[in-house]
């Protein structure tokens, strides 16, 4: 494959989720947790997924790896469809995409020591043992700032941010070249975010990742990635630019959500949007999922046409009705 | 002056040893002052708060220096049923988790009902048991009720006598946090002690909840003390700010000032670990190391092992207030005198 081609891309991807009611379950209903998302990580570059609690944006990182079967669409990884395969092939697949979890207490093992628990991937992955794998574990150590003292001591032993540093590390013993953070910073201070942010960058430069980073932070999504994805309600409303999403947002939840973000700075006087009401997962069934909460201008379609992802410039997609398609013969 | 805390230090007692957790806070609030109380995790930003209506477990927390005036009044001299009093009448209080702060097997009126009789119970003349019988407690309940539907619509509940009936399940988060606030406004308390009030929240909701405490301040003339680690939620709601770091305030200015001019090292370090449009990817500046370990606390200053301008002084002694602008305080040796 070229370089050119995106390493990870999402084509369509829908999952939804049965979700039962009524006595003894009997009523059942579906949930569409992802509804036809398509995206692309470029290689060395980083995607910012953002969203509200309930907008899908797990669901999506962990049915990017497999972990959560999607209901249909297709996953390309490096140019291949790994959408359906299984077996050896699925693992040999995850060495390739690692993920990293919101809580560093939580995602290490209580009862390994550090060096147990980066070493782990090396046994499964490449059936290293011995002094091999210590030696690389002793490397990973000290690629995510860690000492070769922390080797034999246990996860309670750290604070949040080493502990989150432990977590990278045992991402990385398999080389992976796509990396999945779902909301890794959102647990830990800002002091201590800050460290966690620039070993991130440190490492993308250093080993060419791709990251897909899934946060609700946007200030974190500002600092860190390349282009950013904007979910609602398990839809994409907008993919741009970083730069093109927080100067010239086009969609009116963009808009909303980059204007809530209370700036560190007294005189940072923004207008501020406020959206009626909240996020509510029994959306409507037909229109645009966000009408119901929309400050923008309303059309007679938003209330019954869902409207598509469309070009309204270059590398700059909008799902929204007032902003129609950049030319009309794409439609 | 609303609240006046001196000198606090708190220790907890613990079989791994004494936790000094506040070491010497200082916190002064006047009447209609909306304070942000900000620092990092495990800096006392929280126990600070709670010793204001004497809520701290005592064991295994110690109160071993200091002083809480609320008023005038020495809180931590009132007996169980005085303070009991004082947290219905004077404090309101809400919390980070909306969810767990409600009883989910009740609806909204009961509890909320509650908490309005809880305030009123000196109306209750009739004791015992049979307080919930007689004619006159009927009325008390109604006016109760009343109440109860005026404080949903203050907090911008809307169709409050309506969805006053339902469950804890079927209010959403920002909705529980305007319950939350309406059972805390209940007793028409002066101050307001809102710990983490939108942590919990969505950046969209957030905005909603800081808008709705901005209002009540402005049409009630309360006082707000804020408890966060977000220095964005400081810089647009407060007007004055104290800084926490490991169980001191270490600094203390008007919003304006903390964020245009910071002095204390900490405080300096923190601003600039706040990602912003400003901050090119990379340099992004963190505090290096990390808090301590609170049972064997650093000498003299408690951030120094951390601070970039570490003095010999720092390591032994520690720093008390030194005025370096109007209203503006910072607890570090670099502002003494000669330096």
């Amino acid at each position: 494959m070229s370089s050119e081609s995106p390493l990870l891309e999402v084509r369509a991807l829908s999952k939804h989720f049965a979700r039962r009611g009524g006595v003894f379950g009997q009523r059942k209903a579906i949930f569409k947790a992802v509804d036809e998302v398509s995206f692309s990580v470029p290689r060395g570059k980083t995607l910012g997924l953002v969203g509200e609690s309930g907008s899908g944006k797990t669901t999506i990182g962990k049915c990017a790896l497999r972990l959560v079967e999607p209901t249909a669409g297709q996953i390309l990884f490096d140019g291949q469809d790994i959408t359906h395969i299984s077996g050896r092939d699925l693992q040999r697949r995850r060495s390739d995409m690692q993920m990293i979890y919101q809580s560093p207490a939580a995602s290490l093992n209580g009862r390994m020591t550090v060096g147990e628990i980066i070493g782990e991937p090396l046994w499964l992955h490449e059936k290293l043992s011995g002094g091999q794998r210590r030696d690389r574990v002793m490397e990973l150590l000290h690629v995510v700032g860690l000492k070769s003292e922390h080797y034999y001591r246990f996860p309670h032993e750290f604070s949040g941010g080493q502990q989150q540093r432990v977590g990278i590390a045992r991402a990385l013993a398999v080389k992976p070249k796509l990396l999945i953070l779902d909301e890794p910073t959102s647990a830990l201070d800002v002091s201590v975010q800050a460290q966690v942010l620039n070993l991130l960058h440190d490492l993308q430069r250093q080993f060419g990742l791709s990251y897909l980073f899934i946060s609700h932070d946007l200030s974190v999504v500002r600092y860190l990635c390349d282009q950013v994805a904007l979910l609602y309600l398990g839809k994409v409303v907008e993919i741009a630019d970083v730069e093109t999403i927080f100067t010239r947002p086009k969609h009116p939840y963009t808009q909303a959500l980059i204007s809530a973000i209370p700036e560190p700075d007294p005189d940072g006087g923004r207008e501020q949007i406020l959206l009626k009401g909240d996020l509510n997962l029994r959306a409507p069934k037909q229109g645009c999922p966000f009408a119901p909460r929309c400050h923008a201008a309303k059309l007679a379609q938003c209330d019954t046409v869902a409207p598509p992802l469309v070009e309204v410039e270059p590398r700059h997609q909008v799902a929204c009705h007032l902003h129609p398609a950049l030319s009309s013969s794409r439609l | 002056m609303l609240l006046d805390i001196q000198n606090l230090h708190l220790e907890f007692r613990t079989f791994d040893g004494t936790s000094k957790v506040l070491a010497g806070v200082d916190l002064q609030m006047q009447r209609g002052d909306v304070v942000g109380l900000v620092g990092e995790t495990g800096c006392g930003k929280s126990m600070t708060a709670l010793a204001i209506p004497g809520l701290i477990p005592m064991p295994p927390g110690v109160i071993t220096e200091g002083r809480v005036l609320f008023d005038g009044e020495d809180v931590l001299a009132k007996s169980p049923s005085e303070l009991q009093r004082f947290r219905a009448r004077r404090l309101g209080m809400i919390f980070q988790d909306p969810t767990t702060n409600l009883n989910p097997v009740y609806n909204i009126r009961e509890q909320l009902v509650d908490a309005v009789l809880y305030q009123r119970m000196d109306q209750q003349s009739v004791p015992g048991r049979w307080r919930g019988w007689l004619p006159s407690a009927k009325q008390i309940r109604h006016d109760a009720f009343q109440r109860a539907v005026e404080l949903m619509a203050l907090v911008g509940i809307p169709d409050g006598d309506r969805r006053i009936e339902e469950y804890p399940h079927q209010f959403s988060g920002g909705m529980r946090q305007r319950v939350l606030i309406a059972m805390a406004l209940a007793g028409e308390p002066d101050l307001l002690i809102a710990d983490e009030p939108t942590t919990a929240l969505d950046v969209t909701i957030q905005a909603q909840i800081l808008r709705l405490i901005d209002g009540l301040v402005k049409k009630l003339g309360l006082s707000v003390l804020i408890i966060t680690h977000n220095l964005g939620v400081v810089a647009q709601t407060c007007q004055t700010v104290a800084v926490m770091y490991a169980g001191r305030v270490i600094e203390t200015a008007p919003v304006r000032e903390l964020f245009r001019n910071p002095r204390h090292p900490y405080t300096q370090g923190l601003l600039k670990a706040v990602p912003t449009a400003n901050v090119r990817r990379g340099e992004l500046e963190g505090i290096p190391g990390t808090i301590p370990n609170l049972t064997q606390p650093p000498e003299g200053c408690r951030f120094h092992p951390r601070c970039p301008h570490v003095m010999d002084v720092c390591k032994a002694v520690v720093p008390p207030g030194y005025r370096v602008g109007a209203e503006h305080t910072a607890y570090c040796h670099l502002y003494a005198e000669g330096q």
